[in-house]
């Protein structure tokens, strides 16, 4: 095939792609699954919550209105509801993780086309931009703890906290990863003839996480309730 | 690191894209997210906002699928793996919409 992607001394296969590339598009293609489980499963509870109990009233109340029960304002039988969503925060984060795609592709171009100290630079800022994305994220999920809402509040809560924590968490390994890539680089061998592979690796993984969150951000976002 | 990393990896029937192309790419994306944050706050669009978000968010998906994972310049076998998985998940999607949707139970909540 004339495409054959294969890294220096990797395993032949009869597809004429690299075996372990294959494998990690069939994770990628599973993942999939996982996460449209997890946004289906945030569609149908988003539009399933019930009115708060008495004492959630009382405890959340201020001013008149109740907030850490749904996700956009409303009102509700001449009661005031303040969503927890907040789009502004949430539009810097993902233009955070937007340009860490940028990053790790500069990163991944460095790799393949023999320039070692761009990747490096590259792959610094990508571990840096999934940083601040996951403290943004650490600061939105502490807003909504003060506000009430936790995974135990309603199904908005556990729905919201599940799909979006387990971004998050596919956030934090993908930074793990470009860290060690990172460390392996400064050895004096570097990462070997196989970089431009390695990097590209965790570089598909990186960008699918990037993907999985545009879907996110429209849907429990900027899709009204 | 060697100096050959990447190229290392094969060659490809097409040209991957140049920093410069990356770069405008990006510019792109951000453009199409400013777009849909608009389109979010603009009052009077009424049914025409959803379709309008699902839209550009898809077009973004598709560019950096195909641009910044380079399953545009692979092998099809590659981007017949990935559309399998994401039209099952699409299919589950659907299933578990129409499931609950349909359900009294919580429609009249």
């Amino acid at each position: 095939m004339a495409q054959a992607s294969h890294a220096a001394g990797a395993p032949h296969s009869t597809t004429g792609i690299d075996s372990r590339k294959v494998l990690m598009w069939i994770f990628l293609a599973s993942e999939c699954l996982f996460f449209g489980s997890l946004i289906a499963t945030y569609l149908v509870f988003k539009n399933d919550i019930p009115l708060p109990p008495a004492g959630f009233l009382e405890d959340h109340t201020k001013d008149g209105v109740v907030t850490g029960w749904f996700p956009t304002d409303r009102v509700i039988d001449g009661v005031k509801y303040k969503g927890v969503l907040s789009i502004p925060i949430t539009s810097a984060s993902t233009f955070v993780l937007l340009m860490s795609s940028v990053a790790m592709v500069l990163a991944v171009y460095g790799a393949q086309n023999g320039r070692p100290k761009m990747m490096k630079i590259w792959l610094l800022g990508t571990m840096l931009l999934g940083l601040i994305f996951l403290g943004f994220q650490v600061f939105e999920f502490h807003e909504f703890g003060a506000y009430g809402l936790n995974l135990a509040t309603n199904q908005f809560g556990a729905s919201f906290f599940v799909l979006t924590g387990f971004h998050g968490a596919h956030v934090t390994v993908g930074v793990l990863m470009l860290g060690s890539m990172l460390l392996a680089s400064m050895r004096r061998t570097g990462l070997g003839p196989e970089a431009g592979f390695h990097v590209e690796t965790i570089g598909l993984y990186w960008h699918f996480v990037d993907i999985v969150w545009i879907v996110i951000f429209t849907v429990v976002y900027l899709i009204p309730a | 690191m060697s100096a050959g990393g990447g190229h290392a990896t094969g060659s490809h029937e097409r040209q991957h894209p140049t920093v410069r192309q990356y770069i405008l790419i990006g510019i792109l994306l951000t453009v199409i997210t400013i777009v849909e944050l608009a389109a979010s706050y603009t009052p009077g669009l009424g049914v025409l906002l959803i379709p309008i978000l699902v839209v550009l968010s898809a077009i973004k998906f598709a560019i950096v699928v195909a641009y910044f994972m380079h399953l545009r310049f692979e092998d099809a076998l590659l981007t017949r793996l990935f559309v399998f998985g994401f039209v099952l998940a699409g299919a589950i999607l659907i299933a578990m919409l129409a499931l609950f949707w349909g359900d009294p139970a919580v429609i009249n909540r």
